[in-house]
């Protein structure tokens, strides 16, 4: 597929949850392909503005106003603020404050995490966190309970780069926390993707993701905090 | 829009409350056309607002409009709720089937509804089975399977007829 049906493909919402994931990823790594899905946006906007306006809610900004504060965005011209705190709302970030310091207290003189990523849910409920160590090392933790069918295994992926596509870090036996052992890899960036797909007993056949997304994120990198 | 996403990004509210003035009423227009029900349409518009305070500064002017940035995100929260297993799981089927008649009509009546522009031209070129794939799911929101029921048709040639349409649309349109 050319650079322009793939760009419409994922504005018209055609591609499979996982092809969309690494697409919205890429936007933000790889400036001709956000141009290609603008310019994509901007030939179907007209249908758009079809739509007949209906009046918003009269307490819409009453609805939206507690988490405008919760989830203040980086100014764009100060120096680059820890990501994980502007991303996300406060409960959020008090989980992984929680969780890590449980970490921390159970088993010190353990390696920082080069990055962390809270995994969300479609409704942006957290789910799980991963530290990736670099150097062959990952931990997954689960932050809420989630439903595994019988017959089904989770498995933990990360995209290093779209060109090299989703990498697996390890398939997981249960929803609680437990080590990974990923393939080598490039030292984990500030905003790779992280998820986690639901696949067949002993992980996807492909090597590839190919199940539903239950969570993903973007990861923190934590020198910077 | 451009200066009230920017404003956005400065963390300045003023530029959400510019984004509700100039367009919340064509956001839940939009929204309640793809998901027909009001309920899930202020959820999607409220979601959508909320992203685009969080993400605003990742906005560059130089890839694409403000308003097309804008309409994308309501677009995807609206997919999210219709893709969600159980988001619509608590509605009985004389609802569901509201929102799936709704839903349908109102893909293939934005066509009517368009301004005499190119864009319409060269719709209106298209043969009228591509034109309705397309209309389905960039207006109601449908994946390729469901275009693809819907039209009784296998999906291969729903998906072939979809890219042949693209493809005849954007050569047209450039």
């Amino acid at each position: 597929m050319s650079r322009e049906q793939e760009a419409e493909a994922f504005v018209l919402g055609l591609m499979d949850d996982t092809e969309a994931s690494r697409a919205e990823a890429a936007l933000a790594t790889d400036p001709e392909w956000a141009r290609a899905v603008g310019q994509a946006r901007d030939r179907f906007l007209p249908l758009d503005m079809t739509a007949v306006p209906a009046p918003v809610p009269a307490d819409l900004w009453e609805r939206i106003a507690p988490e405008l504060q919760m989830a203040k965005p980086k100014a764009a011209n100060l120096p680059s603020a820890p990501r994980l705190r502007r991303l996300l709302p406060a409960s959020i970030a008090a989980a992984i404050a929680l969780a890590v310091g449980i970490g921390i207290g159970s088993q010190t003189l353990r390696p920082e995490p080069v990055v962390i990523a809270v995994l969300m849910d479609d409704s942006g409920a957290a789910r799980a966190v991963v530290e990736d160590y670099g150097s062959e090392s990952a931990r997954v933790r689960f932050v809420s309970d989630v439903a595994v069918p019988d017959g089904q295994q989770m498995q933990v992926w990360t995209l290093p780069s779209p060109e090299r596509g989703p990498v697996s870090l390890g398939l997981l036996k249960e929803d609680r926390a437990e080590h990974l052992s990923p393939p080598e890899l490039p030292t984990p960036a500030d905003g790779q993707l992280y998820e986690i797909t639901l696949e067949p007993l002993g992980g996807s056949p492909t090597g590839r993701p190919t199940g539903p997304i239950l969570a993903k994120g973007f990861a923190a990198r934590q020198n910077d905090i | 829009m451009t200066s009230a996403i920017a404003a956005c990004a400065r963390g300045e509210q003023t530029g959400l409350h510019r984004v509700i003035e100039l367009e919340g009423g064509r956001l839940m227009g939009i929204a309640k056309r793809m998901l027909q029900r009001r309920d899930l349409a202020e959820e999607a518009v409220q979601d959508a607002l909320v992203q685009i305070w969080r993400k605003a500064s990742q906005f560059r002017a130089g890839e694409g409009s403000a308003r097309g940035w804008v309409f994308a995100i309501l677009r995807n929260r609206c997919l999210n709720i219709l893709r969600d297993g159980g988001r619509l799981s608590t509605l009985d089927d004389a609802a569901l089937l509201a929102i799936q008649d709704g839903r349908q009509a109102a893909a293939l009546e934005s066509f009517d509804a368009l301004d005499e522009m190119a864009l319409k031209d060269c719709l209106a070129e298209l043969e009228p089975a591509p034109r309705r794939a397309i209309l389905l799911a960039y207006v109601g929101g449908y994946s390729h399977g469901e275009i693809a029921a819907l039209q009784s048709i296998p999906l291969g040639t729903c998906k072939s007829w979809i890219k042949r349409g693209l493809d005849a649309l954007r050569r047209c349109l450039s």
